[in-house]
């Protein structure tokens, strides 16, 4: 019983006492050996905003980056690569020496026979690169000449959870800060009136899976850094107006008092989470002026409403979220990331798949014209893609005009536009089967480490010390694809 | 034998004199010297053997040059006798070596005349000095001036030696500045031949194939001698599979006596050799820009490696602004901050329209050294303001997208020598401003979206002059479908007071709707005002439409009128285990019309009748009774094939008052839907309902289960 009491009486652990005194001592001494009147009196700076600190390590191309992450997976053989040998060889099954000892999902691991599928939707070629894209996808094969396809995106994770966890963080296992909140502590947010980093979900009417904030979280990193997730009804950003009765300078003269309250508890002790508790409340009061501004949709021009879609004035939908993410990251958000759900297609993939394409072709193709006709695109990067793909064989029954894909993580396909990303190419080749890699794989650690250095980053220093080891976005590996960059 | 040895010196000596005769004799008949191929060895050890004499003989003119008299004559006397003569038998046999080497391919230039010259010169001298050092002592000044004289010949001769192998400044251009490996060229002026092929071919081919030294007869350093080729001919053949001897010789293996460059010196790099080839291929042409090529070209990608890509790392030529003065000037709404660690270069945003006032910009002159980007899009800044924006002279890239501009001073910025990009998008300029454009030195791309010129207009700028002009989006020719309105009721079940309402996201919209079952249309459905009232249930459907826009789908609802409150409700017969809902209760519990049935509020019917009582404490004066029924084919759930509504007092008083018989289906319907059956009656005064409804004993024939007894879903009994 002594001992909590003694602790709550000295207002810390042994730890933290240790390690501020050390800490404290070295750096006292050495800051008055490095600046000679260091324990002069005088005039001390504003606190300096930890969100304006960082700087990239050489000159960017991109400065922020729009990712439409297509949660589900969505089919690849679909959509991107055409294969007509699976079209030729429909029914038959998948030669071993193809799958190469592939590990199945629990799904297909006691299917008898792999019967390959052959798309039953058009591809035709597009754009100066002769980029094939099916029937599915008209708006996005009118802007080929702004892609850069990758055919050859792999991954070690096989389910939904660990793929995700491994694009959001870099790593299968969980917990570890997810890629807005890397560049949110690499880079800061440049605009000051709102969050650095913001997550907006929409769900298609296909098999869903699930999104949870482990794929923005801040992971070991300040909290700072986390994802702000907008909400998909009428109010994006919930309790963000004051209530009735309330004004602006009545919620300033608040926070004042409140700040000095936690500013009291932070000298007792020293919990760094107060601070950060601190900057989310200006951040809020900043936003109450900022974010109502972005997401009234009224005043939108009748040529974007039909650039977009009727539906982006929807809020919730997809579309919706494309516009709200291109008018974010025009005023500065260094990281917008939407989830579309649907595309997880193990049956009835051309049905489901048709709405899924419905929802997102146009409002993608849209975004991309939208920020190249404001001259935003060369410095915004914007990705288009999910976790892993889909198989070649058929999950569950076969028939002419129907079947189901189980996943696939060994080759897929992901587009990327702007940001200094070489627009009009095809990047990699998949065999015939659509199956293994040819040429140019592209992981998913490189994937990371190219995006970081248009960002004018080197994955290789972006670093965090934690639990007595340096982890980066990429963790041990990653290297640059110098094939798609421009 | 000894006696060999200790006469060596005159054996030797003897030997050079000889050789030296024999090159003057053949310097007199050179014209017609043809070297033959066993001969040509001899002339290959030149390089090999000059170095003995440079050595000897510049040793001995040193002793020369320092030796004073000695007190015993014999002193180093007897090795310095040695070193001139063994310096002036190796001269002879380098300068003959030379003379056979001169003739072969590839050599004819001045600096070889000297060098050929020169060497036969201190050939001949060393054999005269030789046969002549009794009477020119080593200590008398005479022998230091011809020594002198030898120093001078053979660091001369020997430089232009050094000069033919290896290249006029080989020596000093590691000291001067750096080569530049990459020209500073801009991607968009960079021509394929001027800096890409020719820097390949002045570093790795031109040390050899130049105007002094021509190997195989073959010239490479202009446009011209690379045309005309050499000894072997042209240097390239597209009509050949190997494209001629430049590329087939670049492709051999390394060990091939006719790879080129020759083994054991500087190899092109395997994009080299990729590039080259691909020059070559595509005609080797000597005008083409790089911009024009595809991207697909294995040429684009070399240029993009080599010049540093669409944007170039720009070197900037200012220095950093102090820390502390952009630390002063950085503000919540205008934030500036450099373009990397450690770039002098600064890019400003700005924030928040309402915060922005005009002397911002203003307030930026102490920056204006080091400004090279600024965005100012959204914000008030008005024509007056381009005045201030003229005065940043490193400004590179300017945005102005959705500003108050309109055209006026837009020629100030024309001052900006260095401004590449600028984006007037959402800006009120019109064709008049955007020719003035044509004047400034350095832009090279322009964002025209959504302003006030017309389409025609814009099209005409799209043809390919200096200035790339992007104009967006044109919708004005695209027709597309709304959406449909949206029914903001949540809840199916209307009491009293309470109002049907819809709405659309677009202004401007049109609803159309009818509650008859009907489908809308444009003109003759009543247009949707205000929120409806419902007098009973009603089927509502609707639809958007807009002028310039095709129609939307149709939404529907079904909406029911909330009836007397029943007090409770008592299920007679068992309802089936796996859809219960909430057993009696759910049949009045107000929750009626979703069409899922595992929600938990449809009670399931298969092995018997649905039987129920409503009973009402107060009695009620009831004139129909809804049952909400659900059918849904595929999942084997059917209407019933018959209802019957009883009434009275108590459950013991009971009279039929009504029958509704639905019957059996005759054919499929896909989907799932809520079916409502009113049974209507005479209006009473009723203090008990029974309720029967009949499931499909006998699923037909049509139907996958035929035979099997179908389903009947129950989920709301309202009484009104």
């Amino acid at each position: 019983m002594e001992k909590p009491i003694f602790d709550y009486g000295v207002n810390t652990t042994r730890r933290h006492f240790l390690s501020k005194l050390s800490l404290g001592l070295g750096s006292a001494a050495l800051g008055s050996l490095l600046i000679p009147d260091l324990f002069k009196g005088g005039g001390g700076e504003p606190d300096v905003n930890e969100l304006m600190a960082g700087l990239p390590h050489f000159a960017p191309k991109a400065k922020r980056v729009i990712y439409l992450f297509q949660n589900g997976a969505p089919s690849q053989l679909d959509l991107f690569d055409y294969k007509p040998m699976l079209n030729k060889m429909h029914g038959q099954d998948l030669p071993e020496s193809i799958r190469g000892g592939q590990r199945l999902t629990g799904m297909t691991a006691n299917q008898a026979k792999f019967p390959l599928a052959g798309s039953i939707f058009n591809f035709k070629q597009h754009g100066k690169s002769g980029a094939w894209m099916s029937e599915l996808l008209p708006h996005m094969a009118g802007i080929a000449d702004d892609l850069c396809i990758i055919k050859t995106l792999n991954t070690e994770a096989i389910n939904h959870d660990p793929a995700l966890t491994f694009f959001q963080t870099g790593a299968q296992v969980g917990n570890r800060p997810s890629f807005g909140a890397w560049l949110s502590y690499g880079l800061g947010s440049e605009n000051q009136n709102l969050p650095g980093f913001c997550v907006l979900l929409s769900r298609g009417k296909g098999n869903g899976q699930g999104v949870y904030s482990k794929l923005w979280t801040n992971g070991f990193l300040d909290s700072v850094h986390q994802g702000v997730q907008f909400s998909s009804g009428e109010n994006p950003v919930l309790y963000l107006n004051d209530p009735d009765g309330m004004d602006r300078t009545q919620r300033r003269k608040m926070l004042d008092n409140l700040a000095e309250l936690n500013q009291g508890t932070f000298n007792d002790f020293g919990d760094p989470e107060i601070t950060a508790k601190v900057q989310q409340y200006e951040m809020a009061f900043r936003m109450q002026t900022a974010v109502p501004e972005i997401t009234d949709m009224s005043k939108e021009p009748e040529s974007i409403v039909k650039m977009y879609g009727p539906e982006c004035l929807v809020p919730g939908t997809y579309a919706a979220n494309c516009l709200l993410a291109r008018k974010l990251s025009e005023q500065g958000v260094r990281f917008v990331q939407l989830y579309h759900q649907g595309w997880d297609s193990h049956g009835g993939l051309p049905t489901e798949i048709k709405g899924q394409c419905m929802d997102v072709d146009q409002a993608s193709a849209a975004l991309v014209t939208d920020l190249k006709q404001r001259g935003l695109l060369d410095e915004t990067l914007v990705i288009w893609g999910g976790e892993f793909g889909r198989t070649n064989y058929c999950q569950g029954t076969l028939t002419k005009d129907n079947y189901g894909r189980d996943h696939h993580p060994r080759a897929f396909t992901v587009w990327m536009a702007g940001g200094g990303i070489k627009p009009g190419i095809v990047y990699g080749e998949t065999d015939e089967f659509g199956y293994n890699i040819v040429k140019d794989p592209v992981h998913v650690h490189d994937f990371h480490a190219t995006i970081l250095n248009q960002l004018g980053l080197d994955h290789e220093k972006l670093v965090y010390k934690h639990q007595g080891r340096r982890y980066r976005l990429t963790d041990v590996a990653g290297k640059l694809v110098k094939g798609i960059i421009a | 034998m000894s006696r060999i040895l200790s006469d060596w010196k005159g054996y030797v000596y003897n030997i050079a004199f000889f050789l030296n005769g024999l090159l003057v004799f053949l310097l007199f008949f050179e014209s017609r010297f043809a070297v033959p191929q066993w001969m040509q060895a001899l002339g290959r050890v030149h390089p090999l053997v000059l170095h003995f004499p440079l050595v000897v003989l510049i040793l001995y003119s040193l002793w020369v040059m320092i030796v004073r008299k000695p007190d015993s004559h014999t002193w180093n006397e007897g090795l310095a006798d040695s070193l001139l003569v063994i310096g002036t038998f190796t001269a002879a046999v380098a300068a003959f070596s030379g003379f056979v080497l001169s003739h072969e391919e590839g050599y004819e230039s001045d600096t070889l005349l000297w060098h050929k010259w020169l060497g036969i010169a201190i050939s001949l001298a060393a054999v005269v000095w030789y046969g002549a050092r009794k009477s020119l002592l080593p200590w008398t000044v005479g022998a230091k001036v011809v020594a002198g004289a030898f120093l001078v010949l053979l660091f001369v001769g020997g430089h232009l030696g050094g000069n033919l192998t290896h290249g006029e400044d080989f020596l000093i251009s590691p000291l001067g500045p750096s080569a530049e490996p990459v020209q500073h060229v801009a991607f968009e002026e960079a021509k394929v031949y001027e800096h890409l092929v020719k820097p390949v071919i002045e570093q790795k081919c031109l040390s050899c194939h130049n105007e002094e030294k021509s190997k195989g007869g073959l010239q490479m350093q202009t446009e011209a001698l690379l045309k005309k080729g050499g000894k072997g001919g042209k240097l390239w053949d597209t009509t050949k599979a190997d494209l001629g001897l430049l590329i087939s010789r670049l492709h051999l293996p390394l060990d091939d006596k006719k790879h080129m460059p020759p083994r054991g010196k500087v190899q092109l790099t395997e994009e080299e050799v990729v590039l080259l080839a691909a020059w070559v291929k595509s005609g080797s042409r000597f005008d083409q820009l790089v911009s024009s090529l595809s991207p697909q070209s294995p040429v684009y990608s070399y240029a993009q490696n080599v010049l540093g890509g669409d944007r170039t790392e720009e070197q900037y030529a200012f220095s950093a602004a102090s820390a502390d003065e952009v630390q002063k000037l950085n503000t919540n709404y205008r934030l500036i901050k450099p373009l990397s660690a450690g770039s002098p270069a600064l890019f400003v945003n700005f924030y928040n329209r309402a915060n922005f006032k005009n002397q911002d910009i203003e307030g930026l002159l102490p920056l204006k050294d080091q400004i090279v980007s600024m965005d100012l899009s959204k914000m008030p800044v008005k024509d007056e303001d381009l005045k201030a924006l003229a005065k940043f002279p490193e400004l590179r890239r300017l945005i102005l997208n959705f500003t108050d501009i309109t055209g006026g001073n837009l020629t100030e910025l024309k001052k900006l020598a260095n401004l590449r990009e600028l984006s007037l998008s959402g800006t009120g300029i019109t064709m008049a401003h955007v020719k003035s454009l044509e004047g400034f030195p350095a832009l090279r791309r322009v964002y025209l979206w959504s302003t006030g010129i017309s389409p025609q207009d814009l099209e005409t700028l799209k043809k390919g002059q200096k200035i790339a002009f992007e104009t967006g989006f044109r919708s004005d020719t695209l027709v597309m479908a709304l959406n449909p309105p949206v029914i903001t009721n949540e809840k199916q079940l209307i009491g009293k007071g309470e109002t049907v309402a819809m709405k659309h996201q677009i202004a401007g919209t049109v609803i159309r709707y009818t509650l008859d079952g009907s489908e809308p249309d444009s003109s003759s459905s009543p247009v949707y005002e205000k929120p409806i009232a419902i007098n009973g249930n009603l089927k509502l459907k609707a639809r958007a439409f807009r002028k310039g826009w095709y129609g939307s789908t149709q939404v529907s609802k079904l909406f029911f009128k909330e009836g007397f409150h029943v007090d409770s409700a008592q299920l007679i017969t068992p309802v089936d285990q796996r859809y219960h809902a909430k057993g009696a209760a759910s049949i009045s519990d107000g929750k009626v019309g979703d069409t899922e049935r595992v929600s938990g509020t449809w009670l399931g019917y298969v092995e018997n009748d649905f039987q129920s009582y409503l009973f009402f404490k107060k009695p009620v004066k009831a004139s129909v009774v809804t049952v909400s029924t659900l059918r849904s084919f595929g999942s084997f759930i059917f209407e019933p094939t018959r209802i019957e509504v009883w009434g009275g007092a108590d459950p013991k008083t009971l009279k039929l008052l009504k029958v509704i018989s639905p019957g059996v289906p005759a054919k499929d319907i896909p989907g799932t839907e809520n079916i409502v059956y009113e049974a209507g009656f005479e209006p009473q005064q009723l203090s008990c309902i029974k309720l029967v409804a009949k499931p499909l004993a006998k699923i037909p024939a049509w139907h996958a289960g035929k035979g099997n007894k179908g389903w009947l879903f129950v989920d709301e009994v309202i009484v009104n």
